[in-house]
């Protein structure tokens, strides 16, 4: 599903490269799990954003589903992002002037998908991850737990088929983030791959590989 | 997709309500001043375009001389059309118009009223213009000598309900006209105007009785006073036209050898001049540039206001990117937006230009309507609120559309330096604009209190005046009357309006005239106490005495002595109107027309009786009574008439009527547009405090005070203003002096002019933000560091 050879990126600081990350190899299958574990500034998140296609590398190829991201056009990478890819925040960063049913809805309009279907995705998902009565409520009426929820509710309505979760128990309590696992177990499951950046060895776990990154290269795989 | 963009654009114009409100008047009273003057704008450019064959009727000018003293007379002689339609067959039809000075009260049955605008006329009126006979025969509508022709209106002033065909009017008791056709009243927007229309074969018999050197209305080309329009044939040349008519002319009269023709296109005449000079065309550019400043102020608040908030919505745009939305979807999504809040400013606007309207006529002289099933208002409408919408969206849209979701979320985004850029320079724009009309204002105020304070030369206080109709003719008896009454203490009388008078004749000669030269004078006919009265100084020779000799004497005006070239003017022949006579006397220069030309050669001369106006010397306090014991005079001899009187005072101020208007809607409009900037630089201002409230709370910690907050949050506006300041003075100051070359006599600008112009903008600005800058400085710092 992913393929990324002698990744590479790079800041330029006084005229030096200054290397986030150097040189990352990586293959990820359909329906795995990958934990992505380091200590702060080891690249986890840009690796992240790289593979969501939120950042570009400075150097190397990334092969997504088949197609050479590197090469492709702002409009065909947007167009395959919007089709497999959901992506989860630990700052949940949800729309504060949408409400949940809204911010769950929002990525089904831009893929002009009818309203009558989005009606019946959305109640679906909603039903699914038991929050309908908090359909009409605004992200600030709402728990962290309840707001990543809803984050991670959106980033799957589209039915992604690789998820994406930059540290999403961060701000939640243990009781909530273990939640937040079993949900990511669950779905993993039902044959959604999942990469998530985490700081705990307990929900690193989850996964069936870990990637332990320092100073931009990846130490161990595990 | 729509329904969600206009829900999330309802949801942050009530979640910002400070700057929606901010942005929604601004625009609202952009968008009113900008339609109401737009709607004046069409009025004025929609004269006359209303005839089905306006486009191939021109008006006849004539331009006569060569040089500095070309003249443009607006009126021709009868012949001419005449001749044209014989002898062009390019010419398809002319009218002609003329007005009637014959007649001045109308009687049916018992009643009677004085018409001032009738015109005597060609049948082709009727059928060349769209000014279709309704009532009556179209195919003839003049039968008879005495046919006339009346409006709607008047028809039923005079006979109600009744058909008036065939009705018999009777004019001043000499003649009686029949009503033999009907026309729709005149529309607003015509320069042709009238109540009656009667028969060129009236005008014939009235001018050409007896001995009359055999002319007539087909080969007099003495008589200058005819609106002469010809109807072309559809694509005919217009080029060899006037050397055409010019021969023709010649052909006539062979010594009228400066003589010049120029056509008129129907549609120009009522903005243009033919000799170049500005006409109402002035006003007009004046206004739509005006018009076109107060929206683009308007515009340049949302756009400043809404890119400066841009930072604080990166991360709602970096989301919607994130979940997948494409750069023109969300362009989509601020385009609608703004089209919301101008939806709300639309109709706030909308609202407002119906209920200003009456004002808005009163200030501009015009009888608009706002009526909405008219197309044109909404040709207005639209062109005003999409050209402004169109401006104030695309910018922010594609600014806030563009930013990279990653750096955005991480608030990396901090102000661009171009963006910060951009918007200074949309401020020093907006303050441009208002300190160029700051200086408008002070000037046309300065202009105007130097005019109404200029020596005339002549003393038009407390002087009363009328025209006297059939009192003239029993002229010493009503002034030996008039005299005896408390209250009066002067009388004269002259065939003249002594305020604004612009009679001319070129009909003179004496010594010294050069062959084929013409000097035009201004014929001034008076009775021997006319020069008294008026206080005006006789320089050399004197006045009139009321002697027989009187009748052969002249005085002529310095400026007269001077075209003249004579030397000892005092004693020189002069003739003038056939009369061989004698110049008397030498009267100072003195202002008979408005300030904006120059003191034109004039002439006296005794005119021992018929006289058109009498003017009455009295005081402020005795004026009630003057004007009583003068409409009781008025009676016995105009008893049909209502007594109309006006003091010199008021007619004088109405000479400067226009710009005392343009002075006025230029306050109006000047106190707009900074109102407008204003809001605009408020809401920065306000914005800059709230961006900067972190900052400014840190900054009290370490001990800054508070006027060195303020300082440093102000500081930066009033650079802009002063930039925009540097930038305004020396295009107001052009632009004012254009506008003063109208006038012959002005004022100079001076330097003052601008340090009033730019202290005011400074003292504006400085109001405008302190009141944000003192509430971010005086806020507890603790509080502002606490909601980080």
């Amino acid at each position: 599903m992913i393929e990324l050879k002698k990744i590479s990126k790079w800041i330029t600081i006084n005229g030096r490269p200054n290397f986030i990350l150097k040189d990352i190899n990586l293959s990820v299958k359909e329906g795995e799990f990958i934990s992505i574990m380091g200590p702060s500034g080891s690249g986890k998140s840009t690796l992240l954003n790289l593979i969501g296609m939120l950042d570009d590398p400075s150097e190397g190829e990334y092969f997504f589903m088949g197609n050479a991201v590197h090469s492709l056009k702002e409009r065909q990478r947007s167009h395959l992002y919007k089709q497999y890819i959901g992506f989860v925040f630990q700052a949940y960063h949800l729309i504060d002037e949408l409400t949940v049913y809204e911010n769950i809805e929002t990525p089904l309009i831009y893929q002009n998908i009818k309203s009558s279907e989005r009606q019946a995705m959305v109640a679906d998902i909603l039903d699914r991850f038991q929050i309908v009565g908090k359909k009409d409520l605004f992200p600030t009426q709402l728990s962290g737990g309840q707001q990543q929820l809803v984050g991670i509710a959106r980033a799957l309505i589209a039915k992604p088929k690789l998820l994406l979760a930059d540290e999403p128990t961060g701000n939640l309590n243990s009781r909530q983030g273990e939640e937040i696992m079993e949900l990511f177990q669950q779905l993993n499951n039902d044959g959604v791959a999942i990469i998530q950046v985490t700081h705990s060895e307990k929900n690193a776990g989850y996964g069936s590989r870990i990637i332990n990154l320092l100073d931009g290269r990846i130490e161990s795989v595990n | 997709m729509l329904k969600n963009y206009f829900k999330t654009a309802w949801r942050t114009l009530v979640k910002n309500k400070f700057y929606t409100v901010i942005n929604i008047s601004g625009l609202a009273v952009g968008l009113t001043i900008g339609i109401l003057i737009l709607l004046w704008v069409q009025d004025e450019f929609s004269y006359d375009a209303f005839h089905s064959k306006t486009k191939n009727i021109y008006k006849l000018e004539n331009m006569v001389g060569t040089g500095s003293s070309r003249q443009l007379w607006t009126q021709t002689a009868s012949a001419i059309g005449v001749l044209a339609k014989k002898n062009i067959p390019d010419v398809t039809d002319e009218v002609r118009i003329s007005y009637n000075g014959y007649y001045g009260l109308y009687k049916y049955g018992n009643k009677l009223f004085a018409e001032p605008n009738t015109f005597y006329t060609d049948p082709s009126l009727f059928s060349v213009f769209d000014f279709k006979i309704i009532k009556g025969n179209a195919t003839n509508p003049f039968p008879e000598y005495n046919s006339i022709v009346i409006t709607e209106k008047t028809a039923k002033k005079y006979f109600g309900n009744d058909d008036p065909i065939g009705k018999v009017i009777s004019a001043d008791d000499k003649i009686n006209l029949k009503v033999s056709g009907v026309i729709k009243d005149f529309p607003k927007n015509s320069s042709i105007q009238g109540d009656m229309f009667f028969s060129m074969d009236l005008l014939q018999k009235n001018m050409y009785t007896g001995n009359n050197d055999g002319r007539n209305l087909s080969n007099d080309f003495i008589q200058y006073s005819y609106t002469t329009f010809l109807l072309m044939k559809p694509g005919a040349s217009l080029s060899s036209l006037p050397d055409k008519l010019r021969k023709l002319h010649l052909g006539v009269k062979s010594d009228d050898t400066d003589i010049g023709y120029v056509m008129m296109p129907l549609k120009k005449m009522h903005l243009y001049r033919s000799d170049g000079s500005d006409g109402g065309l002035a006003a007009v550019r004046m206004f739509i540039i005006i018009a076109v400043l107060i929206l683009v102020i308007a515009c340049i608040n949302y756009v400043n206001l809404s890119t400066a908030r841009s930072m604080l919505r990166a991360k709602e745009v970096s989301l919607r990117k994130i979940v997948g939305a494409a750069r023109l979807q969300l362009f989509m999504q601020f385009i609608i937006e703004t089209a919301l809040l101008f939806v709300f400013a639309a109709l706030i606007s909308l609202t407002l230009v119906y209920f200003l309207m009456p004002y808005f006529n009163e200030f501009s002289g015009k009888e608009l309507v706002v009526n909405l099933v008219d197309y044109r208002i909404w040709e207005v409408i639209f062109i005003a609120i999409f050209g402004t919408l169109i401006i104030s969206s695309i910018y922010p849209a594609i600014l806030l559309s563009s930013f990279e979701p990653l750096k955005a979320m991480k608030g990396k985004i901090a102000a661009k330096i171009s963006d910060a850029l951009f918007r200074k320079i949309l401020v020093v724009v907006q303050f441009t604009f208002s300190v160029i009309l700051i200086t408008g204002t002070i000037i046309i105020g300065k202009q105007l209190s130097y005019v109404r304070a200029m020596q005339l030369g002549y003393d038009k206080d407390h002087v009363l005046s009328f025209n006297m109709i059939n009192m003239n003719k029993h002229y010493d008896a009503v002034k030996a009357d008039l005299i005896k009454q408390p209250g009066i203490s002067n009388i004269t009388s002259a065939d003249v309006d002594i305020v604004n008078y612009g009679g001319e004749t070129g009909d003179n000669s004496w010594d010294g005239k050069q062959p084929g030269e013409t000097l035009m004078l201004s014929p001034i006919g008076v009775d021997k106490d006319f020069i008294p009265f008026f206080k005006m100084k006789i320089t050399e020779g004197s006045p009139f005495t009321g002697a027989v000799s009187d009748s052969a004497h002249f005085i002529l005006n310095e400026t007269a002595v001077k075209a003249a070239r004579l030397a000892n003017p005092v004693g020189h022949k002069f003739k003038m109107h056939g009369i061989d006579g004698t110049i008397i006397g030498v009267a100072k220069d003195f202002h008979f027309t408005s300030m904006r030309e120059k003191i034109q050669p004039a002439i006296f001369y005794y005119r021992p009786a018929g006289y058109y106006k009498i003017y009455l010397k009295t005081t402020g306090a005795d004026a009630p009574r003057a004007i009583a014991a003068a409409e009781t005079e008025w009676k016995k001899y105009n008893a049909g008439f209502d007594f109309n009187y006006s003091f010199l005072d008021d007619e004088y101020n109405n000479l400067y009527k226009s710009e005392t208007r343009t002075g006025l809607l230029y306050n109006v409009f000047a106190a707009i547009a900074i109102f407008i900037s204003c809001l605009g630089l408020f809401g920065l201002a306000s914005y800059t405090a709230q961006v900067r409230t972190r900052e400014i709370g840190v900054r009290k910690v370490l001990g800054a005070s508070v006027a060195g907050i303020i300082q440093l949050l102000a500081v930066d506006f009033i650079k802009l203003i002063l930039i925009s300041i540097v930038i305004a003075v020396p295009v107001s100051w052009y632009v004012m002096n254009k506008w003063l070359e109208d006038f012959a006599y002005k004022i100079n600008i001076g330097w003052s002019v601008f340090v009033l112009a730019g202290f005011l903008a400074i003292l504006i600005a400085v109001i405008t933000i302190s009141f944000q800058s003192v509430k971010a400085a005086i806020a507890n710092p603790v509080k502002s560091l606490r909601t980080e």
